[in-house]
């Protein structure tokens, strides 16, 4: 264990803390996607190139600057929940849904029977958290703007008349609808979940977060399995404009949308917002092992941090974000000389990905060129809280031995990446996936294959 | 494994603006509820809420305020808070290392660009056929909606702010598990010190739902005090008189705003420096209900794991907890559930354990309400004083604990716990202890 490189700040109760922590490992993934509900939709797809950015089909999309999105291929909601649970979809907003989705699948393949699928149910509920990452959730426009027609003067909405006829209209439980800890709520509802519970909103760090978090009570032994990471949806008009009015979409006009969104590439114009959810199920070690469980990787290093920039534009220097992936990889007790994957954000915003090069380049240093880096966002778009996708991706190249491809990097500037429009077999023992939000805060995530941890 | 103590504490709440003016109005059962002024409600079921009164931003951070300007009407309540604790905290940037400063923080959503959102989807909107016509919505909307209001709503927003604030650098995080956000956050802060991914973390929350559609969202939940039925039952809608927690004549809670903020420090941190420690934080306990959306879970699980969670972890017993801080909304629900917990928890012992809720005069501070309470519990330790519950007046036979009613009691408290339940069936405890 000393060879972890211990700092000064170390107390001997820090050390004491170290050596005591439970280990953690992924024994289930769950992720819904523009290039695929489902595990294997979503590998098959991402590894063959395939791009889910397409144009808006949910709504006339033809008056905003972008008018092509990541949108998540149709379903329906009552097929992934209980039969007795199917009268609360109706409370969901996309966003919860798309967790729902992506947790059905997560216990599925954790081959763990919750009360969702076994009665009585085969899980310990209060030893079982839940930490799912939102975004702002956006009150659906329709629901809410034929409520305030009832009130309106002009184009107004009338208080007076709101309060008398306008509000009625709208279902009693309509705030549940949009409160970021509906996601967790619902799945622990479904699933029976009395753990430690948590909803992160920082926005596209949220997954990584949760993620991060669900780690560390795991680790303290609070819990033996946990579900975390994220889902968001940010196909409608709210959740394009918000990104429209910060210029920061790809107008994609007159371009095939699978060419629009080019992390890093010195051609890059802009990202592009999509929809999607990554869950994954973390279990401690032994627990994992004793019930025989399928382990994909182990959790082996988080950390965090925040930029002191300024709230649109990451720091420019990178300085918090190289200090969260230096970090996390001293958490994981690993060098940059070992890491095999990175999977960064990557949005193809010019200043945002200059920003992250540079925050990549202090934290892995000359290695930054030698890593293999999967750009996924240009095949499945921006999903903001929806990023636990870039984690389970992280997972399944450990599982698959495989590096997913950067379809759309070509030419990197002064940083030279190691990327190709190809996956490729490559021995994947440790992977790095890093996120930074608008707002600042930075995540690093480091796994390893099983067998490397023993 | 580190200790973890509280140096330094700050809130803007409806009751005022600084640590002790409040905290005296706490324990002389004044109230920050009155009838609303920020929006016309003069036709809501709800015409009364806790708003916090002539705040001024500049006042707390002078010339600073600049970076501020444009920040969100609770990142605003946040900076002040935070830069009240910062300076009781007596921590100076220059001579911290910010890399291991950190930031959880319970911010909720910021309110909506209200103007430019109403007018925007009601100049779209398209009756016959029931949808809005998104080509006018985002013509209207590009027009009229700013990227700023827009980019400080999102609830990670206050993060930066409180950064650039402080310069803090280390993990930031923000939760928002609905009513128990800041008790969570607290928690899940005192965690990261506790393992030692920092030294100094800024915790706590800010909110403010006073707006049109915040209170019809949660008067459509009939989870309000409403005007009408204040008056049915108390022949009054007195505003003072509105939040009843544990009252057998107690009809919802009243909706407030505010935040509430604590440094806190890993003990070798602050003793190192020389700080005075207000409190330690010994207990922490989060748990899910995992039963409905809507209500609570009636055997009360999930709350009395989490305080049991909490105790486990504080290494005490039920009988060395002094003073409880309820969550005590003062809505029918909750309040039996909340009793009914604490029954379950503590046994013969709960009879004799004073509970009050302070929401009684602040309201509910929603994401910010579990700070705001547990500053309280800090503060009761201090002064070895408990805060009442006003408006006690009838009792329910549901509600047959201690309540410290309607005014202010001297009391040994060496160890506080703090409660705070939320939509969704969120639990979470703290428990602090006098610092020895």
């Amino acid at each position: 264990m000393w060879k972890r490189g211990f700092t000064h700040n170390d107390s001997p109760f820090t050390l004491l803390r170290i050596h005591m922590a439970k280990r953690v490992v992924v024994t289930g993934i769950g992720i819904v996607s523009p290039i695929g509900i489902g595990i294997e939709n979503y590998w098959s797809n991402l590894l063959k190139g395939v791009c889910g950015i397409r144009p808006i089909s949910s709504f006339d999309a033809s008056g905003f600057a972008a008018t092509v999105a990541g949108q998540v291929p149709e379903y329906k909601i009552g097929d992934y929940v209980p039969k007795s649970y199917r009268k609360a979809t109706k409370v969901m907003a996309r966003d919860i849904e798309l967790a729902v989705i992506a947790a059905d699948e997560a216990f599925k393949n954790a081959g763990l029977k919750s009360q969702a699928y076994a009665n009585p149910s085969e899980i310990d509920g209060l030893r079982f958290g839940c930490n799912i990452g939102a975004g702002l959730i956006s009150a659906e426009l329709d629901e809410l703007t034929s409520a305030m027609h009832v009130a309106r003067d002009g184009n107004r909405l009338d208080l007076h008349k709101w309060g008398i006829e306008g509000m009625q209209q709208l279902t009693p439980l309509w705030l549940l609808k949009y409160l970021p800890n509906m996601l967790a709520c619902h799945v622990t509802i479904i699933h029976g979940l009395m753990g430690p519970s948590n909803t992160i909103t920082c926005a596209d760090a949220s997954s990584h977060l949760a993620i991060g978090e669900a780690f560390r009570t795991i680790q303290r032994g609070k819990a033996e399995l946990a579900i975390c990471g994220g889902a968001e949806s940010r196909v409608n008009p709210m959740g394009i404009m918000r990104y429209q009015l910060l210029n920061r979409l790809n107008t994609c006009r007159g371009v095939d949308p699978s060419q629009a969104l080019k992390p890093f590439d010195v051609q890059a114009t802009g990202t592009v917002v999509g929809e999607g959810g990554g869950l994954l199920i973390l279990e401690e070690y032994e627990h994992a092992k004793s019930r025989g469980a399928t382990i994909y990787a182990e959790l082996a290093g988080f950390a965090a941090s925040q930029d002191t920039y300024k709230l649109t534009e990451p720091d420019p220097t990178g300085r918090s974000y190289g200090k969260a992936v230096e970090n996390a990889l001293k958490d994981a007790r690993s060098t940059p000389q070992q890491v095999d994957l990175l999977i960064p954000h990557g949005l193809g915003i010019p200043s945002h990905d200059r920003a992250e090069l540079e925050g990549l380049k202090k934290g892995l240093g000359e290695h930054l060129s030698r890593i293999p880096v999967s750009a996924i966002k240009a095949q499945i778009s921006q999903l903001g809280a929806g990023c636990g996708v870039d984690v389970a991706t992280a997972v399944l190249s450990i599982h698959h031995q495989t590096v997913p491809p950067a379809i759309n990097t070509r030419q990197t500037g002064d940083i030279r990446l190691n990327v190709s429009d190809q996956s490729r077999k490559a021995p994947v023992r440790t992977v790095l996936t890093t996120v930074y939000s608008l707002g600042g805060q930075n995540a690093a995530l480091v796994f390893k294959a099983p067998d490397e941890a023993q | 494994m580190n200790r973890v103590v509280i140096t330094g504490m700050g809130w803007i709440t409806p009751m005022g603006h600084e640590i002790e003016s409040v905290w005296k109005g706490l324990l002389t059962g004044q109230t920050g509820i009155d009838y609303t002024t920020l929006f016309d409600a003069s036709t809501f079921p709800t015409r009364i809420s806790a708003e916090v009164k002539g705040f001024e931003l500049k006042k707390h951070l002078g010339n600073e305020i600049q970076q501020h300007e444009g920040a969100g009407r609770s990142t605003q309540f946040a900076l002040a808070a935070c830069r009240q604790a910062w300076e009781m905290a007596g921590l100076r940037s220059d001579t911290l290392d910010l890399d291991r400063v950190g930031i959880y923080f319970a911010s909720g959503e910021g309110s909506l660009d209200f103007q430019a959102y109403t007018q925007s989807a009601l100049s779209s909107w398209q009756p016959d056929s029931g949808k809005i016509d998104a080509v006018l919505w985002a013509q209207s909307a590009a027009r009229l909606m700013d990227a700023i209001r827009e980019i400080e709503q999102e609830p990670n927003a206050a993060l930066p702010h409180l950064a650039m604030l402080t310069g803090a650098r280390g993990p930031a995080l923000n939760c928002l598990t609905a009513c128990a956000a800041s008790t969570q956050a607290i928690g899940e802060a005192t965690e990261i010190l506790r393992r030692g991914d920092a030294e100094v973390m800024i915790s706590g929350g800010a909110h403010s739902m006073i707006h049109p559609f915040g209170v019809t969202g949660f008067n459509r939940l009939t989870a309000l005090a409403e005007n009408e039925k204040l008056k049915s039952v108390l022949g009054e809608d007195n505003p003072r008189r509105a939040s009843r927690p544990f009252d057998n004549n107690r009809g919802g809670f009243v909706l407030g705003e505010g935040s509430g903020v604590v440094i806190l420090e890993t003990l070798e941190h602050a003793q190192k420096r020389g700080a005075r420690i207000l409190a330690e934080i010994v207990g922490y306990g989060s748990t899910a209900d995992a039963y409905r959306i809507t209500d609570q879970h009636p055997d009360g699980t999930g709350a009395v794991v989490a305080m049991k969670e909490a105790l486990k972890d504080a290494g005490l017993s039920p009988s060395q907890v002094n003073y409880i801080n309820a969550h005590g909304t003062g809505t029918r629900e909750n309040d039996g559930n909340e009793t009914g917990a604490i029954k379950q928890v503590f046994g013969d012992h709960a009879k004799r354990i004073p509970v009050s809720s302070i929401k009684s005069m602040m309201g509910h501070l929603i994401a910010a309400a579990g700070a705001v309470e547990l500053i309280a519990c800090v503060l009761s330790i201090r002064d070895q004083i408990l805060p009442p519950t006003m408006n006690l007046e009838t009792p329910d036979p549901e509600c047959d604990l201690d309540y410290v009613p309607n005014k202010a009691r001297p009391a040994c408290v060496e160890v506080a716990m703090s409660n705070s339940f939320g939509f969704g069936g969120q639990n979470d405890t703290i428990i602090v202890r006098r610092f020895i």
